[in-house]
């Protein structure tokens, strides 16, 4: 789930060397979209699903073009305090539309826990890392397998001569924009029923997933995706053996250790030093 | 409004506030403003003068405010020891937490900061039988309201006085080129890590100062003060009142606590106030509010005409900026074999070149061929794969490029990076003193011993502006300087080190005919005063053939020939290389 996340920072990265640090708050965004359309107004899930990525399209279009097109490629870290403004603000907007208090997200998927020796989970919990194991193979795949793909991975390796070889740049980071922005809003769905819905679930979650992002290394899927699964591991062991608090504790202490060790992750590339 | 009318001001409205008002609202929100002035102060040295973003100066402020309170529950410290105890907790931290994330900058660098914030959050709220836990601690001898007021504002008063001192100092010098250019700083024996944690040393001092005086004037303190958006209004007061700007935290934390106070019905929409603020300043305020107001100003009284430059006042005056150091028997630089290659691609291979003092060796050859490679070896940019480099006979292979700056190398940069956030005289100053920064203390206090020093160093800047023909632009932003000079200013910078040894990596490339043959003149000139050795990359072959005693031929990553300019004019090596015909 983390890894669902934090790839969404990685393909921004990848593609424009920027990264939206509201990816936290598009998760949460999916979350109220779906609790809004499914729950709140009744239509089938499947119709919600739809709508709610195509806001989250949405959304990822408008963090870009108000928070990060005019800062592309300034040394400035301009666009990271533009985008926490655009998370922040849509924090406010959920607050102020939804309500301060979390709201349940029934599912079909949370009514029955299944019992494997003892301890019970919920189907739910099962599709959170099917589907984002699913959706992280299919991304590689179109980065790698499709012409589409093919264009933003040039994009992130040179732009200007991405740009000379007729690849439209603002478009192709505006598409990294929105497919992140999309995988968040997948994870809020399937959180949603969860962790139940409120405007201030995103800010923790983001940064959990930046912290993994990092811990696998921005310019490595595969070492997020590894990442991913390995925080989530270790939350759950640390919760269940020390504290919940404990949990942030170790998990941003790792962090920590990472950046010291091994600025670049655990599984991307020293970059190499331009003079 | 002129900058000493603003401070005027504002000293006037904090002395009679008092009087103004008994009301303890206003005092309050008063002290709120000072406090938020302390801390963005602080992030000013940090943000503003070296350029580095935190996100966890929260964490800072927590530590402050309850090793403050600890120490006046628990110990029963007096209020000015538990002070000192919260500046000093918060400072050996700062100096722990910046080692570690200062080896990494942009996003990472704010992960880090958010990470450390978050920690301090939860340590607060876990660690009950110290810190209370979400209860926090309460029962701390408070001080009146109007007491506060009084404190709070003396320590803003200071902390914006000695950020002033810093600024015009050669610490803040220094800053402020790691800033604009952490190669060029380093280049000039600035260690860029070393001047950042420093930065971020002070920062965390004095967000935990400002942690102490919060529980003072509170009597109660909790996790909830303390998030990860404390740390985010601390920035954004920073930003919105003007990053670098002296003025800048104490506008930008007023605004930022009586804006709030003003909208409370519209307390629903404070996230979308704080967004809005930071997209306004990050779009329409690059320098802030203070920024704003100050361009203005300057744009109205600019002089109508800039002063002629004085490129005709090019002859060299004596170089009476300290005599050069002597000149050692054998070679001063020394490259046995070095080679060196990237992702397979060899850049260098076998290069053996060797500088005698006071001497002027070329080396040329066509684009790629790894001249400026070869540079970036020497100064220790990159680190060469095999061979050894010896400067006066000592290893410097694999030294970092700060490191060699200080035993004596200086250069330029193929394209020049002087420091655009000084001015000219500004940018030589961190030439001249190089790493030797003084005391930080005086620095911060503005000593008298530092005020002489400083005019000395400044005084020395110009001799070598002279030299360099540009006495007449000293004052201005080196940002505002044409290309031709901006080379000549890179050159008065390095010289101003007094190097043994000088590099320069195409300082002709770009100039006009006349310019070029005022950089000969001056060239020959340094030589004739036994000034430094000098490696010379250059294209421009009249030049290099006046000037060099020796030229040193690259191609492919080898030296093809070398020798005196006669002999490797003839070198039918050379001729294939520069003509491509077997000769």
């Amino acid at each position: 789930m983390y890894g669902l996340v934090a790839l969404g920072y990685h393909i921004t990265w990848a593609t424009s060397r920027t990264m939206n640090f509201s990816q936290g708050h598009a998760v949460m965004v999916g979350a109220v979209v779906a609790w809004a359309v499914v729950v709140a107004l009744g239509w089938p899930l499947a119709v919600g699903l739809l709508v709610t990525l195509l806001a989250l399209a949405a959304f990822g279009i408008v963090v870009e073009r108000v928070a990060v097109r005019p800062f592309f490629r300034t040394a400035s870290p301009a666009w990271l305090l533009s985008t926490i403004a655009c998370g922040i603000i849509a924090e406010n907007v959920a607050q102020l539309l939804f309500g301060k208090d979390a709201r349940a997200f029934p599912s079909a998927l949370t009514q029955r826990p299944i019992l494997v020796g003892g301890a019970g989970f919920y189907p739910q919990e099962l599709m959170v890392p099917v589907v984002g194991l699913t959706l992280m193979v299919l991304v590689q795949v179109f980065y790698h397998r499709t012409p589409y793909g093919r264009q933003l991975k040039a994009v992130a390796w040179n732009a200007e001569a991405a740009g000379l070889m007729g690849i439209h740049i603002e478009r192709a980071v505006m598409a990294a924009y929105a497919l992140s922005a999309v995988l968040a809003g997948v994870a809020g769905v399937l959180l949603a029923p969860l962790l139940n819905v409120a405007p201030t679930m995103g800010t923790i979650i983001g940064l959990k997933a930046f912290a993994v992002a990092i811990i696998g290394g921005l310019g490595s899927a595969p070492g997020i995706v590894v990442a991913g699964l390995g925080y989530g591991v270790l939350e759950a062991f640390v919760a269940g053996y020390v504290s919940t608090g404990a949990r942030e504790i170790v998990g941003f202490a790792l962090v920590i250790a990472v950046l010291v060790a091994r600025p670049w992750g655990l599984l991307g590339q020293p970059p190499a030093r331009r003079v | 409004m002129t900058p000493r009318v603003g401070w005027a001001l504002a000293a006037a409205a904090a002395l009679a506030l008092p009087a103004l008002t008994a009301n303890t609202y206003y005092l309050y929100l008063a002290c709120s403003i000072g406090l938020l002035t302390i801390v963005t102060a602080g992030l000013n040295v940090l943000a503003g003068f070296t350029g580095q973003i935190s996100l966890g100066h929260a964490g800072f402020y927590a530590l402050g405010a309850y090793a403050a309170g600890l120490a006046a529950t628990r110990l029963a410290a007096p209020r000015w020891a538990a002070a000192i105890a919260a500046v000093l907790v918060a400072a050996v931290l700062g100096a722990a937490v910046a080692s570690a994330a200062l080896r990494v900058s942009g996003p990472y660098l704010a992960m880090v900061t958010i990470a450390f914030g978050i920690i301090v959050e939860h340590v607060l709220v876990e660690w009950v039988s110290v810190t209370g836990g979400p209860g926090g601690i309460f029962n701390i001898p408070k001080l009146s309201v109007g007491g506060s007021y009084w404190l709070i504002a003396a320590v803003a008063a200071v902390a914006l006085w000695l950020t002033a001192n810093l600024r015009g100092s050669a610490w803040g010098r220094a800053m402020l080129a790691v800033k604009s250019s952490e190669v060029a700083a380093e280049s000039l024996g600035l260690s860029a890590y070393f001047i950042r944690i420093t930065a971020f040393t002070i920062s965390a001092a004095l967000a935990g100062l400002a942690g102490a005086l919060f529980t003072f004037l509170n009597g109660y303190i909790s996790p909830d003060s303390f998030t990860l958006q404390t740390s985010i209004v601390f920035l954004l007061a920073l930003l919105f009142g003007g990053l670098g700007s002296l003025a800048g935290p104490l506008v930008g934390a007023t605004a930022l606590t009586v804006l709030p106070e003003l909208l409370t019905g519209l307390a629903d929409y404070r996230l979308i106030l704080y967004g809005s603020l930071l997209l306004i300043s990050i779009y329409w305020l690059p320098a802030g509010v203070v920024g704003a107001i100050a361009g203005r100003g300057r744009a109205r009284t600019a002089p109508a005409d800039i002063a002629a430059d004085s490129v005709a006042a090019v002859e060299p005056a004596a170089a009476g900026a300290g005599a050069p150091p002597a000149s050692e028997p054998g070679a001063l630089l020394g490259i046995e074999r070095i080679g060196v290659s990237f992702g397979g691609v060899v850049a260098l291979t076998e290069v053996t070149l060797s500088v005698p003092s006071r001497h002027i060796v070329a080396v040329i050859g066509p684009n790629g061929a790894g001249k400026t490679t070869l540079l970036n070896l020497i100064t220790g940019y990159y680190r060469p794969d095999s061979g050894e480099i010896r400067l006066g006979g000592e290893a410097i292979t694999g030294l970092p490029p700060y490191a060699i700056a200080r035993r004596g190398v200086a250069r330029t940069f193929q394209t020049a990076q002087p420091f655009d956030d000084l001015t000219v005289v500004d940018n030589v100053m961190v030439g001249v003193a190089g790493p030797r920064l003084g005391g930080l203390a005086g620095a911060l206090l503005g000593l008298p011993g530092r005020r002489r020093r400083e005019r000395e160093l400044r005084r020395r800047a110009q001799a070598w502006l002279a030299m360099l023909g540009l006495a007449a632009r000293a004052e201005e932003p080196a940002a505002s300087l044409p290309a031709g000079l901006r080379r000549s200013l890179e050159i008065a910078r390095a010289l101003a080190t007094q190097p043994r040894l000088l590099l320069l990596d195409e300082p002709a490339a770009g100039l006009a005919p006349i310019e070029i043959e005022t950089l000969d003149r001056r060239l020959t000139a340094l030589r004739e005063q036994a000034g430094p050795a000098i490696v010379l990359v250059e294209h421009h072959m009249e030049l290099v053939m006046a000037i060099s005693d020796r030229i040193a031929v690259l191609d492919y990553g080898r030296v093809i020939a070398s020798g005196s300019p006669a002999a490797v004019r003839e070198n039918p090596a050379v001729i294939e290389a520069y003509l491509g015909v077997p000769a």
